[in-house]
């Protein structure tokens, strides 16, 4: 019995798990900094379309309509943050650092919004929907399910989805702005009305939002962007 | 934090210890190539066929020994029938009125290891073998099996590389492959001294065995493992003729192979506890720091990683159940985002395929030992992946069941 046998066994082993550790910590930072891209990249979009505003701020708002304010992105980024949040935790500092910036975004990109309806008039259909990652919630994943279901049926339906919890005091203002209870999460509120809590089917929540009709509904197959 | 997946993780450990161990093993010492040469002494043996109820394929057994290439006056075919209801007695008494070499013999049923005993102690033959009824040699088994003890004088047992009669239903291919791993961990096993199983095709002994440690007992249904125990304890050394092919019939029911995988590992529990004081014994060598404890933790691990799968699985579709109802979302296709971003790429994945990895090598390895061309095919492959994780939990989970129960276990 050669005890070097099982030394050298247990070392080629521990080196594997090593390997593995390492290899799934660097796609993991690979991931984060994926991210930390998408979000820079939406921050000039959004800057951009800030600015944009400003210089068709004076001119005819079917110029505005032309021009699409609103970034895309932001829902690839949603998804990404979902996967980042699985691997990583929803404890980890930097998750929880890119979900602030990611809520900041959605904070500015519903300004912009609201800019734009009161300059021209539009009747864009939005949802602001506020979930907790402190204690499982399994109304807000359905709730996110039921929304990430109707944005693949209406490509116009705008959801700004955010972590009730995260320490971000611009987040805090609109929660206060809109009195959300957060004991009663998950919360939705459509195109500025009263808060609704609790579950939500796909039924009651297409009666939650009439204006759901007015959009258009996408002709081809809803992608899995999930909503956070 | 899921505290249920450190478990796992543990048992991948163990699992990919296991592997990385054998192949540093077979790194040490590759088995040989089979060679032409010839024994330069033919002992005399007296292969015994024990058999119950095997009418359908005793006479294929017999003949087989009979096209064995050794010294006819050398080699004595005792059948002992225990008890059989059905033709295997008109079957073997017509064998032994044909054939000088064959005898046959009827007892009263009183279970395999009293047909060995009757036979050993009814034969004066230098080396004793046994092969079930069941189970059919290659022509030149017997003549690698007498290398194989004239390479090392110590060496008191041989068990053979047992393969796969012809088979064909995925069931019988899912076994296909698990023999040719289990050539692989055998001929390991050896380079180790720790083979822990002496099976009933073609498992061949020096007399001195049975004068030195006694007859097989009844060991929980399970005598040519509890042999292989009792020979470790007293210093008996087991080796593999890795060259000496036989061929053995398979369960083709799941039902038949649960039963009887159900009483291998029943009766693995219960000799373990009847031979507890081998485990961690440096005494014991390998056998008793290595194989007895890894296949005891292999046993538990099973278990524990077929209820942590089955956990989340039965809470993965609840969940979708229940969401379905809550929700009312109809069922609709998603298209999946096709980005590496999104593959899961967690430490779990990467380990179950570098275990998975090992497997393969060591079914390859056997496969090349076995010089197996044509069995472990890729549909073969695919009914062992497929299979075996489902199939090999209910068994262990009847096993476990029945020892802690103290159950006697069932043969058929």
């Amino acid at each position: 019995m050669t005890w070097q046998r099982y030394f050298l066994a247990f070392v080629i082993t521990a080196a594997i798990f090593g390997t593995a550790f390492y290899i799934t910590s660097r796609l993991d930072n690979a991931r984060i900094a994926n991210i930390r891209t998408t979000e820079d990249s939406i921050s000039i979009d959004i800057l951009s379309s800030e600015t944009q505003f400003e210089l068709l701020g004076n001119l005819d708002c079917s110029t505005i309509a032309q021009n699409p304010v609103l970034s895309d992105e932001l829902n690839t980024l949603a998804s990404q943050l979902s996967v980042a949040e699985a691997n990583l935790g929803v404890t980890n500092p930097e998750v929880i650092q890119l979900k602030k910036q990611y809520s900041l975004l959605e904070i500015k990109d519903y300004i912009l919004l609201q800019n734009i309806t009161n300059k021209c008039g539009t009747k864009p259909v939005y949802v602001l929907y506020f979930y907790t990652n402190n204690v499982a919630c399994d109304d807000c994943t359905r709730v996110a399910d039921v929304l990430t279901y109707l944005r693949g049926e209406y490509p116009g339906l705008r959801v700004y989805s955010f972590d009730y919890d995260l320490d971000l005091s611009a987040l805090k203002t609109l929660i206060t702005l809109h009195k959300v209870n957060g004991q009663n999460l998950p919360a939705i509120i459509v195109n500025n009305r009263e808060p609704v809590y609790g579950p939500q089917s796909l039924d009651s929540m297409q009666k939650l939002i009439p204006e759901l009709k007015s959009l258009a509904a996408a002709t081809t197959t809803s992608t899995s962007t999930k909503i956070r | 934090m899921d505290y249920g997946a450190l478990g796992v993780y543990l048992c991948l450990f163990v699992a990919l210890y296991f592997e990385v161990f054998l192949l540093i093993s077979y790194l040490e010492r590759k088995p040989s190539l089979k060679t032409a040469g010839r024994p330069s002494y033919y002992p005399s043996i007296a292969m015994l066929v024990p058999c119950f109820n095997e009418e359908k394929t005793l006479e294929h057994t017999v003949e087989s020994l009979l096209a064995l290439e050794y010294p006819k006056e050398k080699l004595s075919i005792v059948i002992i029938d225990d008890g059989s209801k059905d033709a295997t007695r008109a079957i073997g008494e017509r064998l032994a009125s044909e054939h000088g070499q064959v005898q046959f013999f009827h007892k009263e049923n009183g279970g395999k290891y009293t047909a060995m005993n009757w036979g050993i102690t009814h034969t004066e033959s230098e080396l004793v073998g046994c092969l079930d009824a069941d189970s059919f040699v290659a022509a030149d088994a017997l003549v690698e099996v007498i290398k194989r003890f004239e390479s090392d004088k110590a060496i008191m047992a041989i068990t053979p590389a047992m393969k796969v009669y012809r088979p064909r239903k995925m069931l019988e291919l899912m076994q296909a492959v698990e023999y040719t791993f289990g050539i692989f961990y055998k001929k390991m096993f050896d380079n180790l001294a720790a083979l822990n199983v002496l099976p009933g095709p073609f498992s061949i002994y020096r007399r001195e065995v049975f004068t030195s440690i006694g007859l097989f007992k009844h060991a929980h249904n399970t005598e040519d493992m509890e042999i292989a125990f009792r020979m470790h304890a007293n210093g008996l050394k087991i080796a593999n003729a890795h060259n000496a092919f036989v061929y053995t019939t398979v369960p083709s029911t799941v039902w038949a192979l649960i039963k009887q995988r159900t009483r291998w590992s029943q009766g693995f529990l219960q000799n373990s506890q009847d031979y507890k004081y081998m485990y961690f014994n440096r005494r014991f060598g390998n056998f008793g720091t290595l194989v007895l404890p890894f296949a005891l933790v292999a046993f538990f691990a099973g278990i524990y990683t077929a209820v942590y799968a089955l956990f989340h699985a039965l809470g993965f579709v609840w969940s979708k159940i229940s969401d379905l109802f809550a929700t009312r979302i109809p069922p609709h296709i998603t298209t999946s985002h096709l980005n590496w971003f999104y593959a899961d790429t967690g430490m779990m994945p990467f380990l179950i395929i570098t275990v998975l990895c090992g497997t393969l090598a060591a079914i390859f390895l056997g496969q090349r030992i076995a010089l197996n061309k044509q069995d472990i095919t890729l549909k073969a492959l695919v009914a062992y992946f497929a299979l075996f994780g489902f199939i090999a939990p209910v068994w262990l989970f009847r096993a476990a069941w029945g020892a802690a129960l103290a159950r006697e276990s069932k043969w058929r």
